[in-house]
């Protein structure tokens, strides 16, 4: 024979709160497990990122120093420049490959060279870069010019040349295609960025060379 | 009528009773709770997470928008299948679609967003300033990721237990609410990386570039933040204790901690290869089928406690005849079992009407829940849908 159940008693909806558990019209059981959480959360998306901003680079190029990216690319950064991303020909990564990606920085300057598979040559390179920029552009994104000029490294190197700018901030951009790899190079600063440094740039795009067969990696 | 008799039904039925309560099952979810600060906290860093994410892809689309749809479209139909199987596997206490919903969210954005994404940087940075390019392209990413993420994914368990503390009961409720978490950010981040695919190639080819990348990471997502966060969100219930799941610290660390082992080791798996092109191949191979053989023990650690209140609810049933012993074990037993029960039937109608049987208890089983073990309407429909199936009687809607 069934045996009935107890009755159900009544239950409050989950909004409910016992009086003895009020503190401010909040629940206070949930105070811990909500402050810990946005604590973790306050670290994570504030406080890392401030103590990030607070450690200053001090990889600082020093005097040998080549640096080399993705494919075999390379370039020999200006002395004082600070290294913020990218590789040392010497440093290769256990992983195997080097980052596509090289930065380097001095006071406001930029100068980053980054490299991917691009089919076509250094002119279609600047168009598509240009084209790309154009597109994910902003008011205040700096702009690439329409003209251009032929530029050749060192090496023998054969690419483009054009510059980049808004009101507050000017640079260049270079282009060089060798063996379906694109090689772009931007650098950008202030607009009365120091003469030096614009010597530095030059001298940094014209030591930009690619290594082929076994020497690339 | 005996005295051990009616002790039985009386222990039978009090059984039923404690089962639903201490698992939660039947109880509804209320998102809208202002009183509750998890809550407040919940909807803030969702709300800033999915504005954040609006704003990178707007940011992008006028250059890569191709490659933005196909990517949400197809990673949105590859979350729907990995959706669908989780919650085909929560087949007991199931937990409603409100709070799996809140659960995706949270991954989707919060953890994403607002949480790893900023941490992330921050430390791969750190790292470089700290033991150079080369060290931290090496092994940044696996030393960085397996905490943030791992932690900004498992903190949404410790809100929705705030949100929803009579429903997240036992280590099985966050395998799967885990499992949800994991999935959400696994969909964004998918999309993220497709979108840097994209634009990788001087957005010359943002759709190539884009569908090689979604095509390697649904291959190699099989065992990635969706299982990670299962494993993880289960440990946590397990460290924090639960009504329904006494507290287990060491077992619960070793979860979490085996988590961050497997997203660490997948992370780092160019640098441990060192270099060896030939060897990635069969490393992740191997990675993901120890990731899928520890949360198959993991699951079948958690799940215990859920068939055991599934039979706590309808051993009544089974005493009373409604259901057979037969099909009561089968139903509270594992995919073998229940595929055995279905087997033990003669002909092929035999064994598809054995697999609707235990459908039918299983919504046996709901019911009961849901009217917290009263003998209401409904319940007393679920019984007879039970009978007629099992005696092949046409439907009522034939």
């Amino acid at each position: 024979m069934p045996v009935a159940p107890p009755p159900v008693p009544y239950e409050p909806d989950d909004r409910w709160v016992p009086v003895d558990r009020r503190w401010f019209g909040l629940d206070r059981e949930t105070l811990v497990p909500a402050a810990i959480v946005l604590a973790i959360a306050i670290v994570m998306s504030i406080v890392i990122p401030a103590i990030n901003d607070s450690v200053p680079y001090d990889d600082g190029v020093v005097a040998g120093d080549v640096m080399e990216i993705e494919g075999g690319v390379t370039f020999i950064p200006a002395l004082g420049w600070g290294i913020t991303a990218g590789v040392r020909a010497t440093d290769l990564p256990t992983a195997g490959s080097f980052p596509p990606r090289a930065t380097l920085v001095n006071g406001g300057a930029m100068f980053t060279v980054y490299t991917a598979p691009f089919a076509g040559e250094a002119n279609a390179l600047l168009e598509q870069i240009k084209k790309t920029s154009d597109a994910l552009a902003t008011e205040k994104s700096l702009r690439v010019s329409d003209d251009s000029t032929a530029i050749t490294t060192v090496d023998g190197l054969r690419g483009v040349l054009t510059s980049y700018s808004n009101s507050n901030a000017d640079g260049v951009i270079a282009a060089f295609v060798v063996d379906g790899k694109g090689i772009e190079v931007v650098s950008t600063g202030p607009i009365d960025v120091d003469p030096t440094i614009t010597d530095d740039v030059a001298r940094m795009i014209v030591s930009i060379s690619h290594q082929t067969g076994e020497d690339s990696r | 009528m005996s005295a051990s008799t009616v002790s039985t039904a009386s222990d039978l039925t009090a059984a039923r009773t404690g089962a639903i309560e201490d698992s939660g099952w039947g109880r509804s979810f209320t998102f809208y709770q202002p009183r509750n600060a998890a809550f407040w906290v919940y909807l803030m860093l969702v709300v800033s997470g999915a504005f954040k994410l609006f704003s990178i892809l707007s940011a992008s689309a006028a250059a890569y928008a191709d490659a933005i749809v196909l990517s949400v479209v197809l990673f949105s139909v590859y979350g729907a299948i990995f959706w669908w199987f989780t919650h085909h596997i929560d087949r007991y206490a199931r937990q409603p679609v409100k709070l799996i919903v809140v659960a995706f969210l949270w991954g989707s954005f919060a953890a994403t967003w607002v949480m790893a994404a900023n941490a992330n940087d921050a430390i791969l940075s750190l790292y470089a300033k700290v033991f150079g390019q080369a060290w931290a392209s090496d092994w940044g990413a696996g030393l960085a990721a397996p905490f943030t993420e791992e932690i900004a994914k498992g903190v949404g368990m410790l809100l929705l237990i705030a949100l929803a503390s009579r429903l997240v009961r036992t280590a099985f409720d966050g395998f799967i609410l885990g499992a949800f978490i994991g999935l959400g950010f696994q969909i964004f981040e998918d999309v993220l990386y497709a979108l840097n695919s994209a634009a990788s190639q001087f957005g010359a080819d943002p759709v190539g570039a884009a569908m090689s990348t979604i095509m390697l990471r649904m291959v190699f997502g099989v065992a990635a933040h969706t299982l990670y966060s299962a494993i993880f969100c289960a440990g946590l219930v397990y460290f924090l204790g639960r009504p329904a799941e006494p507290r287990r610290v060491g077992r619960g660390l070793a979860f979490m901690a085996a988590a961050m082992l497997l997203h660490g080791l997948w992370d780092s798996a160019g640098a441990l290869v060192q270099g060896k092109n030939a060897l990635i191949f069969p490393l992740f191979i191997i990675m993901i089928a120890a990731a899928l053989t520890l949360v198959v023990r993991v699951f079948r650690m958690t799940v215990p406690r859920e068939r055991q209140f599934l039979r706590d609810i309808l051993a009544p049933e089974a005493e009373h005849g409604v259901i057979t012993g037969d099909e009561l074990t089968a139903l509270c037993g594992d995919r073998k079992a229940r595929k055995a029960f279905r087997k033990s039937a003669g002909t092929q109608a035999a064994r598809k009407r054995n697999g609707y049987v235990l459908e039918a208890a299983a919504d046996l089983a709901d019911a009961l829940a849901d009217s917290r073990g009263t003998d209401t309407g409904r319940v007393e429909f679920t019984r007879s849908e039970v009978s007629r199936i099992r005696s092949g009687q046409p439907s009522i809607k034939a």
